[in-house]
C-alpha cells in the first residue's frame, strides 16, 4: 500500500517538474512519407490551385515524399475527401483554400491527422493544425505603384473573382500603392461573383466593363477566371491602336512565357515551397502547429520583373517602394474582410479620371 | 465604347450560348422528352469545338464539331428514353455528371497542365456600323456567328409554328397516342427531336468556348445548362420567347459589373442573385401561364395505349 502511494507521488512529481509537465508533452515526431493537397479548383489554372500543387509536388520529388493531389474539390464539405486521404496514409494534408478554414481543423481534431489551413491563424493547434498566411498586400502595393506610373488614362482597375482574405489583402495593397504614388489615379474595383474563381465568361464581361470605364491597367485576381480577363484584354488590344492598349497585372502564377506576355505588366507571385518545407520539417521534429507568413522578406511573395517594356523611372520607383516596405517606412494596410475593404476603398481620395 | 454600350453588347453575346441550349431543350420538351443533361452536353460541345478550332484553325469546323457531339449524345438519349423507355430523369442527370467529369478528364489528358487560348479570329461582318451611339455595338459589333445564331432561332421558331413538322413535334409531346393513331411514329419523332435539340445544346457549348471566351476550362458552363432547362419551360417551348428571356438574363447578369462602377454599395452576393431573381420573377409572373406538354417526361409505351 505504502509502495503504491509512493509510486503515485513520484509519478506526479515527475509530471510536474519533468521537462514536459503532464498535458504539455510535445507533439509526436512524424516521419512524412506521404503528403496530400486538396484544392478547390483545377491544378492547371496557373493560379492559386496550381501554385500550391506545384510546390508540394516539387517538394515531394526533392524529399522523396509521395504526394496525393485532389483538385476541383469545390467548396462543399470535403470531409469524405479528407477521410479518404487519411485512410490512404497521408501524414499531412494541405487544405489549400480559405474556404476550408473550418472543416479541416475539425477533421484534424477528430481524426488526429495534421492539416495546414489558409488564412486562419486562430485554428493553429499544437501537433494538429498549422496555418499559412500571405502578406501579399506588400507586393500588391508595388504592383499598384507600377500601375499608377504606367497608366495613360489615369484609371486602373481591380477585377477579383471573389472576396477571400487573400484577394482582399491584395486589393487594399494595390489601391494603396496606386493612390500613394499618384492620388489623382482612379481605382475601380469590380468583383465577378461570390466565388467565381472559374467563371471565365463573367470575368470577361466584367473586364470589358472596366475597360469601357477607362481602365488601361487591370489587376486581375481570378484563378481559372483570369483567362476570361485575359481574353477580354486580348480582344480589346487586337482592335485598338498601340497607345490604347490595356495591360494586365496577374497574381500567383507566372504567365510570362504564355500568350499573355505581350501585355503582362507584372505579376504578384506566390511560392509555397518555403511554407510547406517548414511545415514538413516541423512535423518531423515534433514542432508542428505554427503560422508561416509568406512575405517580401522571406520571398514567399514577390513581384515579377515586367515582361514588357516599362520606363526606367517606374522600375526605380518600384524598387524604392520595396526598400521602404522592407525598412518599415511604408506600412501597407492589411485588410482581410470585405466590408472593411469596401470602407477603405470608399475613403480613398477621389481620382481625377 | 462606354459602359452602357459594353453592357448591351456583352448581353447580346452572352445570350447566345444560353439561347441555343434552351431552344434545343425546348425542341426536346415539345416532343415529350425532358433532358436534364444539357449542362453536360454543353461542356462536351465546348471541349470538342475548342479542340477542333485549336487543331484546324477553322471556327466553322469547331461549331460543326460542337453540334455533332451534341447530336450524338442527343441520339443516345433519344434512343434510350424513347425507344428503350429508360428514365429521362436518370439519363439526364447521368449525362450532366458524365459531361462534367469526362470533359475535365479529356481536357487534362490532351493539354496536361497548360491552358491554351484561341486567337481572336472570327470576323465581325458589319462592325463598321457599330459607331451608332448606344445600340450600335450591341446590334452591329458582333462576330458573324452571333447573327447566324439569332437568325437560326427565328428559322426554328417559324418551322415550329408554320410547318407540319412543327405540328407533329408538338402533337407528339401533347398526345402521343393520338399522334401514333394518326400514323406518326412517335418514337422516331422523339429520337429526331432529341438529336436535333441536343445538337443545338452542343452548338451552344461551342459558342461559349470558341465565340464568347476563346478557350475551354473544365466546368466553364457554371450552370448555364440548368438555366437553359428552366428558360425552355418558362418560355413555353417557344424559341422567340426563350430568346428574349435569354437576352434578359444576359442583361441582368451584366448589371453586376455595371452597378459596381457606380457609387452604390451593393454586396456581391446580391449582385450574383440579380439574374436568378429575375428568372424567378419571370417564373412567378409567367409561370401561371406555363403550359408544359402533357406527356413531358413520360415514357411512351405503344402497348400501354388507353
Amino acid at each position: 500500500m505504502m509502495r503504491r502511494r509512493a509510486s503515485l507521488i513520484l509519478l506526479i512529481l515527475v509530471g510536474l517538474v519533468g521537462p514536459w509537465p503532464l498535458g504539455l508533452a510535445p507533439a509526436a515526431q512524424t516521419e512524412v512519407d506521404r503528403a496530400a493537397i486538396v484544392t478547390p479548383g483545377s491544378r492547371s489554372n496557373e493560379g492559386w490551385d496550381q501554385q500550391g500543387v506545384d510546390a508540394l509536388v516539387a517538394i515531394g520529388e526533392e524529399r522523396g515524399i509521395e504526394v496525393d493531389v485532389v483538385e476541383n474539390a469545390g467548396y462543399d464539405d470535403i470531409t469524405p475527401i479528407l477521410r479518404d486521404l487519411a485512410a490512404d496514409g497521408a501524414d499531412l494534408i494541405i487544405c489549400h483554400a480559405s474556404g476550408y478554414q473550418t472543416v479541416c481543423p475539425e477533421f484534424a481534431e477528430r481524426e488526429g491527422v495534421p492539416v495546414v489551413v489558409t488564412e486562419n491563424p486562430e485554428a493553429v493547434t499544437e501537433g494538429l493544425v498549422s496555418d499559412v498566411e500571405t502578406e501579399a498586400q506588400e507586393v500588391a502595393y508595388l504592383a499598384g505603384v507600377m500601375a499608377a506610373l504606367e497608366t495613360s488614362t489615369g484609371t486602373v482597375a481591380v477585377v477579383a473573382s471573389g472576396e477571400p482574405p487573400t484577394w482582399n489583402y491584395m486589393t487594399a495593397g494595390f489601391a494603396a500603392g496606386a493612390k500613394d504614388t499618384d492620388p489623382s489615379v482612379e481605382v475601380l474595383y469590380s468583383v465577378i461573383g461570390e466565388a467565381a474563381y472559374d467563371d471565365a465568361p463573367n470575368a470577361r464581361r466584367t473586364t470589358e466593363t472596366v475597360i469601357a470605364a477607362g481602365a488601361d491597367v487591370i489587376f486581375g485576381m481570378g484563378d481559372g477566371a483570369s483567362f476570361g480577363m485575359i481574353q477580354a484584354i486580348r480582344e480589346h488590344n487586337a482592335a485598338v491602336s498601340q497607345d490604347e492598349e490595356v495591360r494586365f497585372i496577374d497574381v500567383i502564377g507566372d504567365k510570362s512565357d504564355s500568350d499573355v506576355a505581350d501585355f503582362l505588366l507584372t505579376s504578384v507571385l506566390f511560392d509555397y515551397t518555403g511554407a510547406y518545407n517548414t511545415f514538413i520539417d516541423n512535423l518531423e521534429s515534433g514542432d508542428f502547429g505554427s503560422i508561416y507568413t509568406m512575405d517580401l522578406e522571406n520571398e514567399g511573395v514577390w513581384l515579377l520583373e515586367p515582361p514588357i517594356e516599362v520606363s526606367e523611372e517606374t522600375i526605380e520607383q518600384v524598387e524604392a517602394a520595396e526598400q521602404a516596405i522592407l525598412e518599415g517606412e511604408i506600412d501597407v494596410p492589411a485588410i482581410a474582410e470585405a466590408d472593411e475593404l469596401a470602407d477603405f476603398l470608399e475613403d480613398l481620395p477621389e481620382g481625377d479620371a | 465604347m462606354n459602359v452602357l454600350e459594353t453592357l448591351l453588347q456583352a448581353s447580346v453575346l452572352a445570350a447566345v450560348p444560353l439561347m441555343l441550349a434552351a431552344v434545343g431543350e425546348a425542341i426536346g420538351q415539345r416532343s415529350g422528352l425532358l433532358n436534364l443533361g444539357v449542362e453536360g452536353v454543353m461542356l462536351a460541345g465546348a471541349l470538342v469545338a475548342f479542340i477542333a478550332v485549336e487543331t484546324s484553325g477553322s471556327f466553322l469546323a469547331g461549331l460543326a464539331a460542337g453540334a455533332l457531339v451534341g447530336a450524338v449524345v442527343g441520339l443516345l438519349f433519344g434512343v434510350a428514353s424513347a425507344r428503350m423507355a429508360a428514365s429521362q430523369i436518370v439519363l439526364g442527370l447521368g449525362i450532366a455528371l458524365a459531361g462534367q467529369g469526362a470533359t475535365g478528364f479529356f481536357f487534362r489528358e490532351r493539354y496536361g497542365l497548360t491552358q491554351p487560348l484561341l486567337e481572336p479570329g472570327m470576323s465581325r461582318p458589319i462592325s463598321d456600323l457599330s459607331e451608332v451611339a448606344v445600340v450600335g455595338p450591341a446590334l452591329f459589333g458582333h462576330k458573324w456567328f452571333v447573327y447566324a445564331a439569332w437568325a437560326g432561332v427565328f428559322l426554328i421558331a417559324a418551322t415550329l409554328r408554320f410547318t407540319r413538322a412543327g405540328l407533329l413535334l408538338t402533337a407528339t409531346g401533347d398526345a402521343p397516342f393520338a399522334t401514333e393513331a394518326a400514323g406518326v411514329d412517335v418514337t422516331r419523332v422523339r429520337v429526331a427531336a432529341a438529336t436535333a435539340g441536343q445538337a443545338l445544346a452542343g452548338l451552344g457549348g461551342a459558342a461559349l468556348s470558341i465565340v464568347e471566351v476563346g478557350f475551354f476550362a473544365p466546368g466553364m458552363t457554371v450552370g448555364i445548362g440548368f438555366i437553359a432547362i428552366a428558360l425552355a419551360m418558362v418560355g413555353r417551348q417557344d424559341p422567340l420567347r426563350i430568346a428574349l428571356l435569354a437576352l434578359a438574363f444576359g442583361v441582368l447578369r451584366g448589371l453586376g459589373p455595371a452597378i459596381q462602377l457606380t457609387e452604390w454599395r451593393v454586396r456581391v452576393e446580391f449582385l450574383d442573385m440579380i439574374p436568378y431573381i429575375g428568372v424567378l420573377v419571370l417564373v412567378v409572373v409567367l409561370g401561371r401561364r406555363v403550359r408544359l406538354p402533357a406527356a413531358l417526361g413520360v415514357a411512351y409505351h405503344r402497348e400501354a395505349r388507353p
